[in-house]
């Protein structure tokens, strides 16, 4: 915030005939409203259906859904970033093969980080950290966000859409764990006696979860159709 | 002619800075992750094992394991493990490919006389909360001390499941899983006295 107050001034410094009154917080808005539209109004699990190869697989338990998340998390305001910066270098017509190209380049140095500094995760997650280059939510958001606004939104929009996928990731992930396994990170806790309801850590149970949580997802926050072009993929 | 040009060149500078950045960033993890990776089998050899002190990791012998299923060698490496020079275990990875979902790879290790020390899943895609129970210390520990030559009460070759007669717990709803690791380390046991019996 200060900072954009002070680039306010300086410009206002230098060039009068621009207009400041605003300025600052016109800006803030935004980025504030790209950041919330991720996390909350338009969460890519919950809303936009997106990216559910790994949010169905990957959430038997709370620290592979978080660990999952985070990576996408970084994955996607990178790339964001990235792609949004080079948004008028890269000609429309290769653009697709460019951001996939970029998307893989972040995935890859997620990989190699993560297999580095936290093996154990690094081996519960498994193939689902290289996949996130196929992950839907990426590219949707490469090309319906990053490839048509500046970088500071972009990375606002990643850093929505990231923490909501991590978001929805680590609550299915705790729930799955609570009711098929007994346990909250590892640490039991109906006792040794309690018979788990496999039915959870099973796809199915994914499944049901999954639908049960856009269900109510969507009654608290109101259903608004949305086109393929806004949730850019189909 | 231009416009190709223009697209060749872009798509050519993206992959390039990717390629260059990742090659900066492999050189930097490499290390890290090959030493990982030796700490990882280090922790597994040992965990099959009595307490050793030499460097389990180099001390091996690569021996003949049979054919597969596809009539293709398998080669088993053989890990010593030793205390103040003398050989306390022999530990080694084998696979059993007849679980309920893909291949189990276990780690076992053998003392001298030809008993189990320890049993460990390396890795695994069986059910979870059915098969996966095999992960758990106490089923592992049931092989413990056991050999080709033990024996339940009733006489019977202790390393099957109960199931079948032998003394190794299944559990209810997942016999194949079990099974498959049992059988699985008797094959193992059969390679190690082949590998002992010649040396």
């Amino acid at each position: 915030m200060a900072e954009i107050n002070k680039m306010a001034a300086e410009i206002a410094d230098v060039q009068p005939g621009i207009q400041v009154p605003g300025f600052s917080l016109e800006k803030y808005k935004y980025l504030w409203s790209d950041f919330m539209n991720g996390l909350w109004s338009e969460n890519p699990v919950l809303k936009l259906v997106l990216g559910l190869c790994s949010t169905l697989a990957i959430t038997t338990s709370t620290q592979n859904g978080l660990g999952m998340g985070c990576a996408g998390l970084f994955v996607l305001t990178g790339s964001n970033g990235l792609i949004s910066a080079l948004r008028k270098v890269i000609p429309g017509k290769v653009r697709i093969p460019a951001f996939i190209v970029i998307i893989a380049g972040f995935v890859t140095l997620t990989d190699l980080t993560m297999a580095a500094y936290t093996p154990v995760l690094y081996e519960s997650l498994g193939i689902f950290i290289p996949l996130i280059v196929a992950n839907c939510i990426i590219l949707a958001r490469a090309e319906a966000f990053a490839a048509r606004n500046p970088v500071d939104r972009s990375i606002m929009d990643g850093l929505g859409m990231g923490l909501g996928y991590l978001l929805t990731l680590t609550v299915l992930g705790t729930i799955r764990e609570i009711f098929g396994n007994g346990t909250v990170w590892g640490a039991s806790i109906f006792g040794e006696n309690y018979i788990p309801m496999i039915v959870f850590i099973l796809p199915a149970g994914s499944f049901i979860l999954l639908g049960l949580l856009t269900g109510f997802f969507n009654q608290f926050t109101g259903s608004k159709k949305m086109t393929s072009t806004e949730v850019g993929c189909h | 002619m231009k416009g190709i040009n223009k697209l060749v060149i872009a798509l050519t500078a993206v992959c390039l800075g990717t390629a260059l950045i990742l090659g900066g960033i492999y050189a930097f993890t490499r290390d890290t992750i090959e030493k990982q990776k030796r700490e990882k089998k280090i922790r597994s050899l040992k965990s099959v094992l009595p307490p050793t002190d030499n460097e389990i990791d180099k001390d091996y012998i690569e021996i003949d394991g049979g054919k597969d299923r596809r009539g293709n060698p398998v080669k088993v490496i053989l890990y010593h493990g030793k205390k103040e020079g003398q050989l306390v275990g022999t530990a080694f990875s084998i696979i059993a490919h007849d679980g309920y979902s893909g291949d189990i790879e276990i780690m076992m290790g053998v003392a001298p006389d030809k008993t189990i020390t320890g049993i460990e899943i390396i890795s695994q895609k069986e059910t979870p909360g059915l098969g996966d129970k095999i992960l758990k210390e106490k089923w592992r520990s049931e092989f413990k001390g056991k050999s080709l030559e033990s024996k339940t009460d009733k006489g019977i070759p202790f390393l099957d499941v109960k199931k079948d007669g032998g003394g190794i717990d299944q559990f209810s709803g997942a016999t194949i899983t079990p099974r498959a690791v049992v059988k699985a380390v008797r094959e193992g046991l059969k390679i190690y006295e082949r590998a002992s019996s010649k040396s």
